[in-house]
């Protein structure tokens, strides 16, 4: 009995030995497949960027030819002192991986209704929610699908798409306030492409923080070994 | 009399007709214009159009350039065919050819308010403003504070003072009030130039008004849709249709109340003339809307050149070269944004 006990002493060991490198070793493959997950994000929303920033010259150039070159110039920029429409909020978010930074962008906040376009603000705190467990992406989910849950067509019935309609005709106002539908795309163009910078910026994020817990985890195994 | 032209037209005008019509044939063909939409840099371009008139104006440019400055190159060479013609111009000719400047004369001066407003140094629009539309006083324009005032310290002397009366407010100028100020003002100079023109009679008259019944149209029809969405009453969006144009009266009653591009199309679909223009776009598609205008614009353009003895063909060239210029901005956009797939988009074929 003591020796059947005496026996299994050390299996037990063994086992709960191979348990614990196969656990470590899952986590070790969880991290490099949120690291490689996170760097395919990252990847994909530059690409997203690019195009979408193609698209926005294109379109710019397109209303300079409609409306004229003296009408949409950088010498009609307005040098007022005027509080910014759109504003970066950068906070620490603390998550598994540590403490790592986390960008939100407030679209359309106007000093004159004294809050921010709140539509837009519960855009960026669903976010919040969704990222601040690391999760992995669905694969095959295209950015271009998520930017167009952020700017769905024709979605003008609600006081806060109005809002924010009146806001974006406001800031194009310095060329004039009868433009070409032109210059509506292509600032529409630049509103997504500077979405898609913020969602680069928190991706960025969590890639180093995938990228540094996957190194520690690589330290940690070659020390055992 | 209409007719008897032949007569008397070229004691006065046969020499600066035959300058113009000499002008024409220096347009750029669809031949340059298939060599130019192959260049894979604006250094390319610069070489090609060295071949051209351009090339004096542009040979001396040192690299890297930039699209504004091929821009404003090929717009010097235009300001000194114009000038050119002006100095050799006789009455009634030479106030035609001044008629011709006043649409950059109006945008010059919206330009020089609009950014006095937004605190931008004088020096610096001055050299954004056309060089066509240039007048003595117009650095003064950055002093006024409302209409009233710019027409007092300023327009009062310039021939756009007669198209003030319309517009002349105390209210300080923002920027509504200057986008009405501009559409009013070009309003007027529109229906000036169509009197003149009419009151030229003869072969001018008849190609002129023309011309400027489908430039008054084509303004009506950028108006509404560029006003869709905006703060801009129907009313107000009304006040701003020149009072001519085969769209003139009933075609703006439908144009004044429409509030997307399928409506505007519906307005318009009723009138043979612009079937054709919309027949090229799908529904919903306002994109090419322009390319469509400009297309039938040079159409009618060229079919000026096809008469003798008039004075249409002065316009005509002037707003060719435009058309020109247009298309050379556009293909150097393209090349310089690496995107020469888009560049059939906007380029309008003049031969």
């Amino acid at each position: 009995m003591e020796e059947e006990e005496q026996q299994n002493r050390p299996e037990s060991c063994e086992n709960g030995r191979e348990d614990g490198e196969a656990e470590e070793q899952r986590q070790q493959e969880e991290s490099v497949l949120q690291f490689l997950d996170s760097m395919d994000g990252y990847l994909t929303l530059l690409d997203s960027l690019s195009s979408t920033l193609r698209q926005g010259w294109i379109d710019l150039a397109s209303a300079r030819h409609s409306m004229g070159v003296s009408r949409v110039t950088s010498v009609l920029f307005d040098l007022k002192l005027h509080s910014a429409s759109t504003t970066l909020h950068v906070a620490e978010q603390a998550d598994s991986m540590g403490e790592q930074p986390h960008f939100v962008l407030y679209k359309w906040s106007s000093s004159d209704s004294g809050k921010c376009g709140s539509g837009e603000i519960e855009i960026d705190k669903r976010e919040l929610q969704q990222s601040s467990s690391p999760q992995l992406r669905h694969r095959g989910a295209s950015p271009h699908s998520e930017l167009q849950k952020e700017y769905p067509a024709g979605s003008t019935t609600s006081p806060k798409a109005y809002q924010v309609q009146n806001e974006r005709f406001k800031l194009l106002s310095v060329f004039g306030t009868l433009v070409s539908p032109k210059l509506h795309t292509a600032q529409l163009s630049f509103e997504t492409a500077l979405g898609t910078l913020v969602k680069i910026a928190n991706m960025r994020s969590s890639m180093l923080s995938a990228f540094a817990q996957v190194q520690k985890q690589s330290q940690a195994t070659t020390k055992m070994a | 009399m209409y007719g008897f032209e032949a007569l008397t037209f070229n004691i006065h005008g046969g020499y600066l007709e035959a300058v113009v019509r000499g002008h024409r044939s220096s347009l750029l063909t669809a031949s340059d214009y298939n060599n130019l939409c192959q260049c894979e840099t604006l250094d390319d371009i610069k070489m090609h159009l060295s071949a051209t008139e351009y090339g004096p104006y542009l040979q001396n440019e040192p690299s890297p350039l930039h699209t504004t400055t091929i821009v404003e190159k090929c717009t010097l060479k235009l300001v000194d065919e114009y000038k050119h013609m002006l100095c050799q111009a006789t009455e009634p000719l030479s106030t035609f050819l001044e008629y011709i400047t006043y649409g950059h004369m109006i945008d010059n001066v919206v330009l020089i308010v609009t950014g006095t407003l937004h605190e931008r140094d004088v020096q610096e629009l001055l050299e954004k403003c056309h060089p066509l539309g240039m007048f003595d006083s117009i650095a003064s324009l950055a002093v006024a504070q409302n209409m009233r005032e710019l027409y007092r310290l300023v327009l009062v002397d310039t021939p756009l003072a007669p198209y003030f009366s319309e517009c002349i407010t105390s209210e300080d100028l923002d920027d509504m009030n200057i986008e009405i100020m501009r559409n009013t003002l070009y309003k007027a100079y529109l229906e000036d130039f169509y009197k003149f023109c009419k009151k030229l009679g003869g072969a001018t008259a008849e190609i002129m008004t023309d011309l400027l019944a489908f430039e008054a149209d084509k303004r009506a029809v950028n108006i509404t849709i560029n006003s869709i969405g905006t703060e801009l009453t129907r009313d107000d969006r009304k006040k701003l249709y020149s009072n001519f144009g085969l769209l003139y009266p009933y075609g703006h009653e439908e144009l004044a109340v429409c509030e997307d591009v399928d409506q505007v199309r519906g307005a318009l679909e009723k009138y043979p003339a612009y079937q054709s223009i919309f027949a090229k776009l799908s529904y919903g598609e306002s994109q090419m809307l322009d390319k469509a205008f400009y297309e039938e614009e040079v159409k009618r353009l060229c079919l000026a050149f096809e008469q003798q003895f008039h004075y249409g063909v002065f316009f005509a060239y002037m707003r060719l070269r435009e058309q020109e210029i247009r298309n050379l901005m556009w293909i150097s956009e393209c090349v310089a944004q690496n995107q020469k797939s888009r560049v059939h988009d906007s380029v309008v074929f003049i031969f």
